[in-house]
């Protein structure tokens, strides 16, 4: 199908020239803001030719030129907690997306019951509602819960889950019965069907998902900012944190510990497969 | 390529059928036995109906209470709170002392939003999908890159940009004189231009897709039997790709309308939705009102879902 020569569509060549010049423009304009914060991370803004307000700048010591770590040490020394506590949210999504999704995906397309597609619809249903909707109401109706570190993982899973669901779903229905039913007529119970036959070819749209999940809870908004107290917040709301009481020198140093958290997983995602990508639309 | 329609069409119907009918029959194979379907799906059952369902439908007794707030602290309590469920928060979301403009900025800013980035998107995600380009993959991660990115990072970038001191500004006066666009992160305008960041990933994606998925043996035929280029663009393609579109938009519209952290940041001069529910909540601690503001806009992001969902008659796209 793919070796059929394609039959010239508008403007040809020249189309697809400028449309590759057009897409690499595109490129850099959603990369050169996340450059200029990085650089500004190492480097005084007074040399990135930028010039932040008076105030800011004379506290923060921008006289001083060239590359510097500090405003990192001054980064993990601040807000070094909220780093490690979005670490344990993200493997907390994935271990517990894991133990809830593989599951149930597994039932809802081996074992069919009444209701299935009801629950696969509900499934994925938080990733149509708006956030702060679902934050608000989890907030109301758990208030005394909050605080607890794991109420704002509840919100991690109920946001990531049903991506890991649908990266599984989308594999089992890709796959058919026949090995499975193969390996029951030489004779393999449940367990042993599972474990030699479904697992192996789930392992990797699930370890894809689960860096999706991991992705996705690292950037997580709503429920980090929302479900958390002040006391204990996850990275993204200290984040925000940073851009409305630090100088730009510091919010620039975390959102470039933020950056190097979420880069290596994305390109990582990229190299493994691009359509589960697909299924992530992140309330934020 | 066509996994999920087979899937969704082909797939699964035919070989659940006549599994469903033989366990009936009590033959017994070891596939298609209900109860184990149901047992296994039963952790994410209550996970779901305790972290979801319970929380948001009880929103909506709540939201028909008239809830003191910070206003109604000082005030007797028999003064704010008549009893009984009443509509007067509702009613108060659609007066002109409520969030009426609040709505009509989001619904502007999101329909905006999902054009805008549709139109700036179908090059990439076409090329992407249809061509080999040089430093495809590339290309492709650093258009995902902002997929992730907690909103309040898209703000912050966007001040970065177009901020009073934006990078932007400055560019514009060394060149002109003047600082334009100074400071228009906080309009419409810049609002639009920070989501579409946001959602250039995510509409660049699900085109992608839809495009890959395109029959490309139809397009051939089509050459052959000589119709030109304009008319396989409009008898061809666009049928095809239509429910993509559709698709995207609907996507985009979704997250943008409920989309925080961004209007946290930058929605200084703008009232939206999501920053009214969070000052109502938090600032002056109306929950009632905070309630039904929420509700109306899952409400309004549902609705909006549902009817692009309709018009395609698809039934897997809505959450791209």
């Amino acid at each position: 199908m793919r070796r059929i020569a394609h039959p010239r569509t508008l403007g040809g060549a020249l189309a697809r020239s400028w449309g590759a010049a057009y897409c690499w423009l595109l490129a850099v304009a959603v990369l050169l803001p996340v450059a200029v914060v990085v650089a500004g991370a190492f480097v005084p803004a007074a040399r990135l030719g930028m010039s932040l307000g008076g105030t800011s700048e004379g506290w923060v010591g921008g006289a001083e030129s060239g590359v510097s770590l500090k405003w990192f040490t001054y980064v993990l020394d601040l807000y070094g907690g909220a780093l490690a506590y979005s670490v344990v949210l993200a493997a907390v999504a994935v271990g517990a997306g894991l133990a809830l999704a593989v599951p149930a995906a597994y039932g809802l397309v081996r074992h069919p019951f009444p209701g299935a597609k009801v629950l696969e619809e509900l499934a994925l249903l938080p990733l149509a509602v708006p956030g702060i909707a679902a934050a608000i109401a989890l907030i109301q109706t758990y208030a005394l819960v909050r605080g607890e570190w794991w109420f704002v993982a509840v919100g991690h899973v109920l946001y990531t889950v049903p991506l890991l669901l649908r990266t599984l779903l989308h594999a089992l229905r890709g796959e058919g019965f026949e090995a499975e039913r193969a390996a029951a007529t030489l004779g393999a119970g449940p367990w042993q069907r599972f474990a030699r036959v479904t697992w192996p070819r789930l392992r990797r749209p699930a370890s894809l998902g689960a860096l999706i999940v991991a992705a996705v809870s690292w950037g997580e908004f709503n429920a980090s900012f929302l479900l958390a107290t002040p006391l204990h917040q996850p990275f993204p709301a200290a984040l925000y944190a940073t851009y409305t009481s630090n100088s730009f020198a510091v919010s620039s140093a975390a959102t470039t510990l933020f950056l190097a958290g979420i880069v290596p997983l994305l390109a990582v995602i990229e190299r493994l497969g691009r359509r589960e990508l697909m299924a992530v639309r992140q309330g934020a | 390529m066509s996994h999920a329609r087979q899937a969704e069409g082909g797939g699964a119907g035919s070989t659940r059928e006549p599994v469903r009918r033989s366990a009936r029959r009590g033959r017994g194979p070891r596939e298609g036995r209900p109860w184990t379907g149901a047992l296994l799906c039963l952790p994410l059952a209550l996970f779901l109906a305790a972290a979801f369902v319970a929380p948001l439908t009880g929103l909506l007794p709540q939201s028909l209470e008239r809830t003191p707030g910070m206003l109604g602290l000082g005030a007797p309590a028999d003064a704010v709170s008549p009893g009984g469920p009443t509509l007067a928060n509702y009613r108060r979301a659609f007066s002109s002392r409520g969030d009426l403009a609040a709505f009509r900025n989001s619904l502007v800013l999101s329909a905006a939003v999902a054009v805008a980035s549709i139109v700036l998107c179908l090059p990439p995600a076409w090329l992407l999908a249809r061509q080999r380009l040089p430093g495809r993959s590339l290309l492709r991660t650093v258009l995902a890159l902002p997929l992730t990115f907690s909103g309040v990072i898209v703000g912050f970038l966007a001040i970065l940009v177009l901020g009073r001191l934006g990078l932007l500004p400055a560019v514009l006066r060394v060149l002109t004189g003047e600082p334009l666009l100074s400071g228009s992160a906080y309009t419409l305008g810049g609002l639009v231009a920070a989501y579409v960041y946001f959602e250039v990933p995510r509409a660049t994606l699900t085109l992608e897709a839809a495009f890959q998925r395109l029959d490309r043996e139809q397009q051939v035929a089509a050459a052959t039997l000589g119709a030109g280029p304009v008319r396989r663009l409009f008898r061809i393609t666009l049928p095809q790709v239509w429910p993509a579109l559709l698709s995207t938009l609907a996507v985009t519209f979704a997250a943008s309308m409920g989309s925080f952290g961004v209007a946290l940041i930058l929605a200084k001069r703008l009232e939206l939705v999501p920053l009214s529910i969070y000052t109502e909540y938090t600032g002056f601690l109306d929950q009632g009102y905070a309630a039904a503001l929420c509700l109306l806009l899952a409400g309004a992001t549902l609705a909006a879902a549902a009817v692009l969902r309709a018009l395609t008659r698809d039934g897997d796209w809505i959450y791209g």
